[in-house]
Order: C-alpha cells, then structure tokens, then sequence
C-alpha cells in the first residue's frame, strides 16, 4: 500500500509539472504560426512552419496527456456512471482501466516498432520540402504514450487504495478540478 | 466471420463498454486496436493504433482545435463580452422579450468569434442568465434561449465541427464554412421569431423595460456602448478575410483570431494571471480530450474502412431493402438524433460521422450540404436529454434557481424550431450551397 502511495504521488508529480510546462505549448503553436503568417507577407513562404507546428502540436497533446487525466478532462458517458456512488465507481474504474491500459499498450508496440524503423537506414525523413528526421517526433510520442501507461496504472492504485482505505490520494490538479467541459 | 457481423460486433461491444462509464477514448481505442490484432495482427494489425496517430500528426486542419478552444476560454474567461451584452441590453430593452432577443443576437456575435458552444453557454449563463430573471424574465424561456443560442456556435464559422467534418469526408473547410453562415443566421432569424411571437401573445414572458430606466442612459452612453459591437466583428474579419481571399491558410487564420483575442483581452486589461492561467489549463484539457477521442477513433474508422463496411452497409439497405436515397437520408439523420440522445456527442461526432458521410457520398448527395444537415443534427443532439452536454453545463452554470427539470421543459420549442430550420434546409439545399457558390466559383 506504501508502495502504491508513493508510486502515485511520484507520478502524479511528474506528469502534473510535465502538463504544466506543455500548457504553455500553446503558444509555440501560435507563435511558429504567426511567423508563418508573417513570412509569406513579407518574404517567401517558410518551408519548414506547417509541419513545426504539427511537431508541437502531437507534443502538446501526447505530453499533455497524463496531465489531462489528472484534471478529469476525458469524456466519460455518464448516463448509468453519473448516479453512482463513489465506491461503484472506483469498482468499475478499476476494472475498465485494464481496457485502457491494453490500447495503450498496442499503442506503444506499433510506436516502438516505427520509432525502430525511423532510426534504419540512415534515418527516415519526412517527404515534405524542408524533410526533417522523423526520429525525433516518433521518440516523444512513445515517450508520452509511456506516461499515459503509467498514468493510468498510477488511477488505478488510487482506486485501489480508495477501496481499501476509504480515502483517495490527492494530487494537485484534483485541487484544481476542471469544471468546464 | 463475415464482414458485416465483425462490424456489427465491434459497434455493439464498443457501444456496451461506453455504458460502464470508462473513458470514452479507452473504449473506442481498446475495441478497434483488439479487432485490428484479432485479424491482421500477422500482416501488422498492431500498428493500426499508432499509424492513426501520424495519419493525425498530418491533418492541418486540427492545428486549428487549440486555436478555437483557447478563443472560446479567452472570450469567456476574461469577460470581454459583458460589454456587448450591455449593448444589446440598452437598445433592445424596449421590445417585448427584447432582452432576450437580444440575447440572440450576442450568441451569434461570439459564435462568430469561436469554434465551440462551451463559450457562449459560460457567457449566456453567467452573464445574461442572472440579468434576465432579475427583469422578470420567464426562466423556462431564458433558459432555452441560452442554450439555443449558444448551440449557434458550432454551425456559424469558424466552427470546429465543421473542421472535423471536413477532414472525415474529405471536403474544403472554407466552402462547409461559408455553408453554414447563412442556415445559422436564418435559425437566429427564426429564435427571433419564435421569442417575438411568443412575448407578444403573453407579454408577462418578457416584460418591457421601464420607460424611466431605458431614460436614465444618455444617448451618448447608448452610442459609446455600439462600439462594443466593434471588437467581435474586428476579430471575426481579420480571421476570416485573409483565409477567404486565399492569402493566409486555415491554420493561419485561426492562430491570427486566437492571437487577436488575446491581445483584445490584455488591452482591455481583463487578462489577469488567474484568467490566463484558467484559459491555458483549460485549452489543454479540453484539447487533449478531443485528441484522444479522435486518435482512439481513427484507428477504429481503419478497422472499418479495412472491413469494407460502409459499402456492406449501403448494399444492405439500396439493394436488400431497397430504399431510396431520400428515406435512407431521413432515416440516418432520426438515427443520429437518437443516438444523440444518449451518447455523449464529441464520441458521436467521430464515431458516426466516418460510418454516415461516406455511405451519403455513396448514395450521391452534396457532402457540403450534408455537412449543414450534420452540424444542426449535433446541434439538436448537444440539446436533447437524457444525454446532452449542454444539459450538464447548463447545470453547473445556471443559477441555483433553474432546476434540472427547467433546464429540460426549456429546450422543448427551441429543439422544435431547429428541426423546422433542420428540415428547411433539406429541401432547400441552396440556402446553405448559395454562399460558398457565390465566394467561390466567381
């Protein structure tokens, strides 16, 4: 139970200071795409903007991710899960996060092999104009599809410890619980 | 196995997993990664899971998801409406159910201004809500009014349904856009109506200001408030007209309206450091809730398109049942209605969409005009209980004293008028198709 604990709040602590640096990539998207703006007014189009701002983008919502779950931010439908109790529904949770784990898992099988792939042969490129390495990306997703592996571990050992304590572990984005949405 | 029972088998499991109450995104994804492993797992039916994610990484058009989003929360947030609202409150203050016309005419300025409902709901219920009952303003009607005017949103551009639409059926964003500027002012036109109609049968719906209170502002005040006006149309125009004329893309456009809202709400001095940081978590959050759903049901629009469905299913009802193009149509679209009833419609909106669109190219229909027909169908469903998301925000936002039930009986006309604007359009296919002609076959 200790074990669970700390599992927790070390990756809770993580992915919470990891969503808060990548809250703010929102801004590198705008930026990267008001110099692309810019650049076609003033000089020639820039090459390489359009697919930065994908690279930022994947980043933004991958890494994000963990961050995302911590707030509660993914839909749910709660048409029967909404009337529950709060023990039914750390029963159901920790039964349906296996679902989510296993895609997860698929996730990172296809992500590693790809990765593998754009490490052969002197390294893939994109087949844009400005063809950059397709590495770099590849290796941030399978990092963050990671985090989200151990994110949804880290829910699940919460609603274990809910079920047996009675009391659920409180990472700081619970204390900033998102209502919107 | 046939095809059609493997894909009539994955719906059914998906949609049963969906009712345990798991996240939505874990479900679709769990069911399409399990079936594509299942039949092609030899020939790298494991890999379908992250090549949706690079098919993703490509699709420009979703650049523009943060964008709007973070519009719609720098709107919402740093209140730079409450000017507007007070615009529409002092020169429409001496019509019966004035108010709450002009109420109307807010919702469709901040549609104009950003992608989703979320942020006319947060605006129309924080802001004109508690103003509206406090002049005595019936609270089923007010009630319905928000929620229907905020469900503008999604049809009047820049609209992120019709984004996502356009990248499921293939179709140019700008042209699905100007498609649903002229049905969405024409189901504003038609609120109005139904509002004005109503108030002038049973004035005590939507009394009349006091003549002493319209008075007591100066016509200075009045003109000086119209200036309020300006900001929404400013930005709508600097993002659209660039993008229409051709000189900066989509993607562009939206990070020139999302840049320009915030710079409007940090001149305004509204940006504090709580709004700024609510608006970046926010954007997050509601950005990667989309991201995954959307990745989750790529792969299972794959494992779909790899099985051959939609041409099973379109043989099934032409050939089989032999139906017409036209009742297949109404019958997709009651489908949808119903199915928006109850199931959650960001989940909705990418999982039937690649199963509907297709099989409507199929059958020989106008997928720009569809994409209208869609849009208003999400509308209703965004609406209709037991499962609609504007029930819920509506909930969390209203005042205490506007009860479920309220929320509920208050949609009833407005789901009404929507499905007379819904079935206009379906027989009248120009009044979405005029515009984008006009702009773009000059």
């Amino acid at each position: 139970m200790n074990a669970m604990r700390r599992y927790v709040a070390l990756v809770d602590g993580f992915n919470y200071r990891l969503g808060r640096i990548m809250m703010y990539g929102i801004f590198a998207l705008m930026g990267v795409l008001a110099w692309s703006t810019l650049s076609k007014a003033v000089a020639s189009p820039s090459l390489w903007t359009l697919e930065m701002a994908q690279f930022i983008m994947v980043g933004y919502y991958i890494l994000g991710g963990p961050y995302s779950i911590q707030m509660g931010s993914n839909v749910r439908m709660d048409l029967f899960y909404g009337d529950f109790s709060p023990r039914r529904k750390a029963w159901f949770d920790a039964f349906t996060v296996f679902f989510l784990l296993v895609y997860l898992g698929i996730l990172l099988w296809g992500g590693i092999e790809s990765t593998q792939y754009a490490f052969q042969y002197g390294g893939e490129r994109s087949s844009s104009v400005w063809r950059p390495y397709m590495w770099p990306i590849k290796v941030i997703m399978c990092i963050g599809i990671v985090l989200m592996l151990l994110q949804a571990l880290s829910e699940l050992f919460k609603d274990i410890i809910f079920l047996r304590t009675g009391e659920r572990p409180l990472g700081r984005a619970d204390r900033e619980v998102s209502d919107a949405v | 196995m046939p095809y059609e029972l493997i894909a009539i088998l994955m719906f059914s499991s998906m949609m049963v997993m969906l009712f345990t109450g798991q996240r939505v995104f874990g479900a679709i994804g769990f069911v399409a990664v399990i079936a594509a492993v299942l039949l092609w797992g030899d020939r790298g039916g494991y890999d379908i899971g992250f090549s949706a994610a690079i098919k993703l990484m490509r699709w420009y058009p979703l650049l523009t998801l943060p964008m709007f989003i973070f519009m719609g929360y720098v709107m919402s947030e740093s209140r730079i409406a409450d000017d507007l609202y007070k615009m529409f409150h002092v020169w429409m203050g001496g019509v019966h159910g004035g108010l709450a016309i002009g109420t109307i005419f807010l919702m469709v300025l901040i549609s104009a201004m950003n992608g989703l409902s979320v942020a006319g709901m947060a605006i129309g219920a924080t802001i004109a809500l508690p103003e509206l009952l406090r002049r005595g303003y019936d609270k089923i009607m007010v009630t319905g009014v928000i929620q229907a005017g905020s469900s503008l949103g999604i049809l009047v551009p820049p609209s992120v349904v019709l984004v996502l639409y356009a990248m499921i059926a293939r179709q140019p964003v700008g042209q699905l856009w100007l498609a649903g500027v002229v049905p969405g002012l024409m189901m504003a036109a038609l609120f109005i109506l139904y509002i004005a109609v109503r108030c002038r049968l049973n004035p005590a719906l939507g009394p009349v200001l006091p003549k002493a209170e319209r008075d007591a502002v100066p016509m200075a005040e009045k003109l000086r408030l119209l200036r309020a006006g300006v900001l929404p149309l400013a930005i709508f125009f600097i993002m659209m007209v660039p993008f229409v004329k051709g000189w900066t893309s989509l993607v562009e456009s939206s990070s020139i309206g999302a840049l320009s809202a915030f710079l409007a709400a940090v001149l305004k001095g509204r940006m504090t450091w709580t709004v700024f940081e609510t608006c970046l978590r926010q954007t997050l959050g509601v950005t990667c809730m989309f991201m995954w759903i959307i990745l989750a049901a790529l792969a299972f629009g794959a494992v779909f398109d790899g099985l051959g469905a939609v041409k099973a299913i379109e043989n099934l009802f032409t050939e089989q049942l032999g139906l017409s193009p036209w009742v297949i149509l109404i019958l997709m679209q009651l489908s949808f209605l119903l199915m928006g009833t109850f199931l959650d419609d960001t989940a909705m909106l990418v999982i039937v969409a690649p199963l509907y669109v297709p099989l409507v190219g199929e059958l020989g229909f106008n997928l720009i005009w569809y994409g209208v027909l869609y849009t208003i169908t999400c509308q209703i469903a965004y609406m209709t209980p037991p499962f609609g998301y504007n029930l819920f925000l509506m909930r969390a936002m209203a005042p205490p004293e506007i009860g479920l039930k309220d929320i509920y009986r208050s949609i009833i006309p407005f789901v009404g008028v929507m499905a007379v604007a819904l079935a206009i359009v379906m027989i009248f296919p120009q009044i979405a198709l005029w515009l984008p002609e006009l702009v773009y076959n000059r």
